[in-house]
């Protein structure tokens, strides 16, 4: 029996609101495997608590969750983490693929590394996210 | 459904200065709205007339679906109300308090004041006066709770407190199971408060109605550019939804209401030679609406 513990953090007074930093949080937690296929969520009020925010920004960011098909509702039992599937066009997921891409050689470009050693690096922490749901690497 | 309050160009004068004008503001049942404004911006006046403890110059207000001119006991009965002092009589032991007001609220609940109190540390037997600032929030707060009151206003019910006593106060405040569907006005200078609590962000400004939406759509209304502009920041006038802006070692730092990205290509057909857009939290953004008509240091006057 798991117990449904999100380890995410909100910040007050960042440029990102607290549902979307919620979005992000358990999104990450997802794909590096800190809260498997299956796993339950805590629900809305104790998330609110554990956080210590209006439970309806937490319900915000459970339904967009939910829309981006990363989590889904069993009747009764709360939200799980669902089997991953892809619910954005193709063309959206180019456009993400093409920001995240830009991020990273914005944060790596002052760095002393050649192109060789920030590929290997990128290749290993892919490696680690395709293994990781189901794996026990992270317990 | 019924609003909880409604009011229709409300308008109060004290001699030539105007403390509320033409203000219309709606506020369904439910929810926490945050109230946010300069001192000054009307927020006291607001409540003072819907209240019914003071008369409007011109214009209607409803609290609970009655004249707020002509409100009758039962109407004031499910209103609470805190205010920052924590005022109470200093004489009186908590629970005589409590169950004098408990006396005069007939929806009182009792499971209520219990799972509140029990966020603070009061001691039933204590005199108001030897309570601490925290402790007597607690019983206000507590008391107000178990009134099971349709509308709670809260000003600045957290100035002065502790770390240790603001968090139980937000945690009463959001996490006590009540059975009323409570609507609660926060008023609160803390944009931290703010962000983890409110539903609704509602801004005064000079006795006038700016922003009535959830403060993330708030905080879409405002954007922050940085400019590179030779020949200086056009004529204040002139900018679209100007808010505010300053010189920062030789770049244009302006704020912005209600404009896209085309308002860089504004910039650049004004004389910017380099245009950038930066992220905004919530913070800046209700700064920048407060302070839009106060005088800065600039160098443009």
């Amino acid at each position: 029996m798991s117990v449904s513990n999100v380890k995410i953090q909100i910040v007050t007074g960042d440029s990102r609101p607290i549902f979307k930093q919620i979005v992000d949080g358990v999104r990450m937690e997802i794909a590096t495997g800190g809260l498997p296929v299956g796993t339950k969520l805590p629900s809305v009020r104790g998330l609110a608590m554990q956080l210590m925010i209006n439970a309806n920004t937490v319900a915000k960011a459970y339904n967009e969750l939910t829309a981006q098909g990363l989590v889904e509702p069993r009747q009764g039992l709360g939200l799980f983490v669902s089997e991953p599937r892809q619910l954005l066009s193709e063309e959206e997921q180019q456009k993400r693929l093409k920001s995240a891409v830009d991020n990273l050689v914005n944060e790596v470009a002052y760095l002393d590394f050649g192109s060789e050693e920030i590929l290997r690096e990128v290749q290993k922490a892919l490696t680690k996210l395709d293994g990781a749901p189901g794996t026990d690497d992270r317990d | 459904m019924q609003n909880c309050i409604e009011t229709n160009d409300l308008t109060k004068r004290f001699g030539k200065k105007l403390a509320l004008k033409d203000f219309t503001l709606t506020i369904e049942q439910g929810g926490i709205h945050a109230i946010v404004g300069s001192n000054g911006a009307g927020k006291s006046t607001l409540f003072r007339l819907l209240l019914g403890v003071s008369t409007p110059t011109s214009g209607t207000a409803r609290l609970l679906g009655a004249d707020c001119r002509t409100l009758q006991p039962e109407i004031r009965g499910r209103v609470g109300y805190v205010n920052e002092e924590h005022t109470l009589p200093l004489w009186m032991k908590a629970k005589e308090i409590t169950a004098h007001q408990r006396a005069f609220y007939p929806k009182w609940n009792q499971k209520t004041f219990e799972s509140v109190i029990g966020y603070f540390d009061v001691d039933q037997n204590q005199k108001v006066a030897g309570l601490s600032r925290g402790e007597r929030a607690g019983l206000n707060l507590s008391m107000a709770l178990a009134q099971s009151p349709d509308l709670l206003i809260l000003d600045e019910p957290t100035l002065g407190l502790d770390v240790v006593a603001r968090q139980s106060f937000l945690e009463a405040l959001m996490f006590t199971e009540t059975e009323a569907n409570t609507t609660i006005i926060y008023c609160s200078h803390q944009m931290e408060e703010i962000e983890r609590v409110a539903d609704r962000l509602i801004i005064m400004e000079r006795g006038e109605l700016k922003n009535n939406s959830s403060p993330d759509d708030f905080v879409e209304r405002v954007s922050y550019w940085v400019a590179e502009i030779p020949s200086g920041l056009p004529d204040k006038g002139k900018i679209p939804g100007y808010l505010n802006a300053r010189d920062i070692e030789g770049q244009c730092h302006i704020l912005v209401a209600d404009q896209g990205n085309d308002f860089g290509d504004f910039l650049k057909k004004n004389g910017a030679t380099a245009v950038a857009r930066n992220p905004v939290n919530l913070e800046r953004a209700v700064n920048a609406f407060l302070t839009k008509n106060h005088s800065a240091p600039d160098s443009r006057a």
